[in-house]
């Protein structure tokens, strides 16, 4: 009953953005990076703790707290940002969406309105539980990436060792092996995750007594998470030892399909849709839900369209003006997918660094709920490593030539 | 629809556990905001708001060498190759 939102928060953060950086991982460097993905179970696990709990000791969304407590130049920035960078990601979803219809013959001018609009009735029920229901078995759908990855036939030795052993990848540091790590580490912790897990906390009401059950929801979320992230690296492996090149998952599906059969490249197809969809359905609400908290409008997935109409109608004009915008000819996606990685490298050391001095608002959690030092200790060197890569990943946009090309 | 699931077995030693959803639950008394306010400017939030301030200056600085470079003005006056 209390399970939800700690795997949604999770599951939906292998969106298509992930898909496509985890499989590109696995082209590139085989199942050499899977370490990386073991040492971003825990920091991922800790962040949305402390989520869970600002979320049910105060019962309300992130965006009202850092309005209420760091006034409102903090919570306005915090909100454009959250806004801004959250459109252009859930644009990369659309355009994912439309990438995969392209490849299964589907027409994106008929498909990706058909998406936004399943989407869109999805929230519109009036009922939190049936969209937790229905989201979560969307969840549930990610684990025929196991199928996949044990089709793709991984060295059960190396995986071990790679998952173990962190280890370089022949040809050294190059400007594509720091990429596609920052990618990585900012793929699995997205600034909407914050917003999303407490909001989403709050709707569902959970209760103090809740917070042990809530913890494990996270737990194994972040688990489930990481291992369908590690899949999708070995099936994207598929492609190195068939000396295949990477330019997109949907390409690289369909060459794959070559290799393993139609079905292969029809369900790794279908499941970048259903990666497109969850993120596409937790960022249009973590918007909806920051932004309802912020202007005081009624906003919760309980209420009926007529009783919370400003809260939906964020949600259905995200979701819309996303979906259309893709459909547009020559829309500058790379343009887009360039200020995504940009905005979220300002956006998450921002977002986290609140989280933390929340966490340890003692006027505003007591005693009960605040970080205990040890919380403090690992929390402040996970964000020490979070600002050091944002800059890493912000000179590297800057600077191309920062680092040696490979 | 008030949805409950009851809970009886040996291990529970013949005791009746109720388990309501949280949405079915009463709504508890949550840790008060409202009265607040901002909150105090102690060292370490006043050193912290401050690293914050200058992680994004130095990321805009950033984002201006980049479009500057992109338009072709630093390659110009710097003499550098695009």
């Amino acid at each position: 009953m209390v399970s939800g939102p700690g795997l949604i928060v999770m599951e939906a953060d292998n969106d298509a953005g992930a898909v496509s950086t985890y499989v590109q991982a696995g082209a590139q460097y085989g199942t050499h990076l899977l370490w990386l993905l073991v040492l971003l179970l825990p920091i991922t696990y800790f962040i949305q703790e402390m989520v869970v709990r600002l979320g049910i000791a105060t019962g309300q969304g992130h965006a009202a707290m850092i309005y209420q407590r760091f006034g409102k130049w903090w919570g306005l920035f915090s909100l454009v940002d959250l806004q801004l960078v959250n459109f252009l990601t859930l644009v990369t979803e659309f355009a994912a969406i439309s990438l995969a219809l392209q490849h299964l013959n589907i027409s994106p001018l008929l498909g990706v309105p058909i998406a936004a609009c399943a989407l869109t009735l999805l929230v519109l029920t009036g009922s939190y539980r049936r969209w937790e229901r229905i989201v979560v078995f969307l969840c549930i759908l990610d684990l025929a990436w196991l199928w996949l990855a044990f089709h793709s036939r991984p060295s059960a030795g190396e995986m071990l060792r790679n998952t173990l052993l962190p280890s370089m990848p022949a040809g050294g540091l190059t400007a594509s092996l720091v990429f596609l790590v920052v990618g990585i580490v900012g793929t699995t912790i997205a600034p909407w995750q914050l917003f999303f897990q407490q909001s989403c906390i709050a709707d569902k009401r959970l209760r103090f007594a809740d917070l042990k059950w809530a913890r494990l929801d996270t737990l194994i979320g972040a688990a489930f998470t990481i291992v369908v992230a590690a899949c999708m690296m070995m099936t994207g492996s598929a492609a190195l030892h068939r000396g295949l090149s990477f330019s997109d998952p949907a390409q690289l599906a369909v060459d794959l399909g070559h290799a393993f059969g139609p079905w292969f490249r029809t369900a790794m197809l279908l499941l970048m849709i259903n990666a497109a969809a969850l993120g596409t359905t937790a960022i249009s609400l973590s918007s909806a839900w920051a932004y309802g908290e912020v202007r005081g409008w009624p906003h919760s997935l309980q209420k009926p369209i007529k009783d919370a109409p400003g809260f939906y109608g964020v949600y259905v004009l995200c979701v819309a003006a996303a979906a259309g915008l893709v459909l547009l000819p020559r829309a500058p996606l790379q343009l887009i997918i360039v200020s995504v990685q940009v905005l979220a490298g300002v956006m998450l050391p921002s977002a986290i660094i609140f989280l933390q001095l929340l966490l340890n608002d003692k006027e505003l959690l007591g005693e009960r709920f605040v970080n205990r030092p040890w919380n403090n200790a690992v929390n402040w060197t996970i964000i020490a490593v979070l600002f050091a890569l944002s800059l890493v990943l912000a000179a590297q946009v800057v600077a191309p030539r920062l680092f040696p090309a490979g | 629809m008030i949805l409950q699931n009851t809970l009886s077995s040996p291990a529970t030693n013949g005791r009746t556990f109720l388990v309501i959803h949280p949405l079915d639950d009463v709504q508890e008394q949550k840790c008060e905001t409202k009265h607040l306010g901002a909150m105090k400017m102690t060292p370490a939030v006043r050193l912290s708001l401050l690293a914050l301030r200058a992680y994004l200056v130095l990321m805009m600085v950033m984002v201006l060498y980049h479009a500057l470079d992109l338009a072709g003005v630093l390659a110009q006056n710097g003499g550098k190759t695009p």
